[in-house]
């Protein structure tokens, strides 16, 4: 308990060095909280939307683009026309369904436009065998839109791996910076390490001292850095995102692409709600935790291996 | 028995061909004060690290109340036995005299007293108030530091007192009081005192005098 209490007064005592220690400390913290925080989010909105789009069955005939060798799917079509309005109706009726969106008259008066949606992704296969056991021809294909996943989630997947690249640099870096920031500190309080241990105090508890000490700035710190993170990651994430929705730009985009455009597929993501739920905060905690006691257990290793009276005789 | 008994002690520091002592036998008992003059140089602070456990001999065994002190956990004896005042003083000095002496006894779980009351009685003992004592270490004198560093080798009550030069930088006031809180420690209450020294004062109160020069250790009459 008295190594605790010490370690309190300690922190008062030396607010210059503790200070500096707490700045370098939030800085790291802040940038993990913005850089986890969106890519945990990013993780998120790509998992609902590829559920969402994963669950939005289209069933169309299947036709071959002369030339280039890619199946596209158009809504029904008068000429394979081979399942009627009414036999698109029946299909509604699946078990495995929540909903369905059948409609007559796509970008052709004549044509069907068939949604279904399924319960959960995973029912695709039965879905399909109930309908070809209904009747729905071969050539008719019962699938959902990985184009339009690509298209909607692209701005968000690049997000995501932009925020993990930056939060395992931060990381390193971080590391790197709190083993010699520890190094620093520890050989500054090397002569008070030596006065204790010469009065018989155990190294054990010296070293549980300075982690406590650090862990106590990393806890205020951590607090903070939750504070500046929430509010920095979601700007940070706007100016990536609408980066990212300038370089998929209508000029740029491949031939899926303007198709999908032309089929009037939902634009590419250029905003998501950054949050940063009780998971991400405890990962954050977790990983300063774990960043401030390996900085710590390094530093101290090595300097409580020094006799006392060699850092007492040093100093005198 | 002795409380501390040195065998055929020798002692040479690490990477050095030169000895400090060769071949020591000495003992010291429960109830005395000891004194060992000698140059600067001689050895006697490096006779003070052994006794305390600080520093190891390269020959011989020192033996604490029968058993080889560099067998037994050393951290534990200082903490428990022995009292050290260091020439140096070797304070905290960011902390304040009353911290200094409350943290000595932490460390050696003193328990059942109330230690700021203990830690205040002991620097009003050797003469610093109540208002110093709430100042950092940094803030005092040098005799004023240096009565810190002796109210804190007392904090925890130890057995043995090893005190290097503790009246070096006091005045004659206190250096008395000091003098007379060892003598008390001595032989009112059993403790071995044992002090390195220069000052012909301090070898006074002493119940055995050791001079200490070219590694040989010989005992003078006491009061001259």
């Amino acid at each position: 308990m008295y190594v605790i209490e010490h370690a309190l007064l300690n922190l008062g005592k030396n607010k210059g060095r503790n200070s500096l220690l707490a700045i370098i400390i939030l800085a790291i913290i802040t940038t993990t909280v913005v850089a986890l925080a969106i890519y945990n989010t990013a993780q998120t909105v790509m998992e609902e939307t590829r559920r969402a789009l994963q669950c939005a069955v289209r069933v169309a005939p299947q036709r071959s683009s002369p030339g280039t060798g890619v199946a596209v799917t158009a809504g029904g079509g008068q000429q394979e026309a081979a399942v009627t309005l009414e036999q698109y109706l029946a299909f509604a009726s699946s078990q495995h369904l929540d909903g369905a969106d059948v409609k007559e008259g796509g970008r052709n008066a004549d044509e069907v436009d068939a949604v279904y949606f399924l319960k959960r992704p995973e029912l695709l296969a039965v879905f399909e065998a109930e309908l070809r056991d209904k009747g729905l021809p071969d050539n008719y294909s019962v699938k959902t839109d990985e184009s339009t996943f690509a298209s909607v989630a692209g701005p968000v997947e690049s997000l995501q791996k932009l925020s993990l690249t930056f939060l395992l640099i931060v990381l390193v870096l971080g590391a790197v910076i709190m083993v010699l920031l520890s190094f620093i500190v520890i050989r500054e309080r090397k002569y008070e390490i030596g006065v204790l241990r010469a009065m018989g105090m155990k190294k054990e508890k010296i070293a549980l001292g300075l982690w406590t000490e650090t862990i106590i700035i990393t806890c205020l710190c951590f607090v903070l850095g939750m504070g500046a993170g929430s509010i920095l990651s979601q700007p940070v994430s706007d100016a990536i995102l609408a980066g990212q929705a300038e370089t998929s730009a209508p000029g740029s985009s491949s031939l899926a692409d303007r198709l999908n455009e032309a089929q009037g597929v939902v634009p590419p993501t250029t905003k998501i709600d950054i949050a940063i739920d009780p998971v991400t905060a405890l990962e954050i905690f977790a990983v300063s935790i774990l960043l401030a006691s390996i900085a710590g257990i390094i530093a101290v290793s090595r300097i409580t291996k020094s006799e006392p009276i060699k850092i007492l005789m040093e100093r005198n | 028995m002795a409380m501390l008994a040195l065998q055929n002690v020798s002692y040479r520091y690490e990477g050095s061909t030169k000895t400090i002592f060769n071949d020591v036998n000495l003992q010291f008992e429960a109830g005395k004060i000891y004194t060992i003059v000698g140059k600067s140089g001689a050895g006697k602070s490096t006779l003070l690290y052994l006794l305390s456990g600080l520093d190891v001999a390269t020959g011989g065994r020192i033996e604490y109340e029968g058993e080889n002190l560099a067998a037994i956990n050393r951290n534990h004896f200082r903490a428990q036995k022995a009292g050290i005042i260091f020439q140096s003083l070797n304070l905290l000095t960011n902390a304040t005299a009353l911290d200094n002496i409350i943290l000595s006894m932490n460390i050696s779980g003193v328990t059942g007293v109330d230690k700021k009351v203990r830690a205040l009685e002991l620097l009003q003992k050797v003469g610093i108030s109540p208002e110093k004592a709430s100042r950092k270490v940094l803030k005092l004198s040098g005799g004023e530091q240096q009565r810190v560093g002796i109210a804190r080798a007392l904090a925890h009550d130890p057995v043995l007192i090893l005190a290097d030069e503790p009246t070096g930088n006091l005045d004659k006031e206190n250096e008395a009081r000091v003098l007379k809180i060892f003598a008390t420690l001595a032989h009112d209450e059993g403790k071995c005192v044992i002090i390195v020294t220069h000052a012909k004062k301090v070898t006074a109160v002493a119940d055995e005098i050791w001079s200490l020069e070219k590694g040989v250790f010989r005992q003078l009459p006491v009061g001259k």
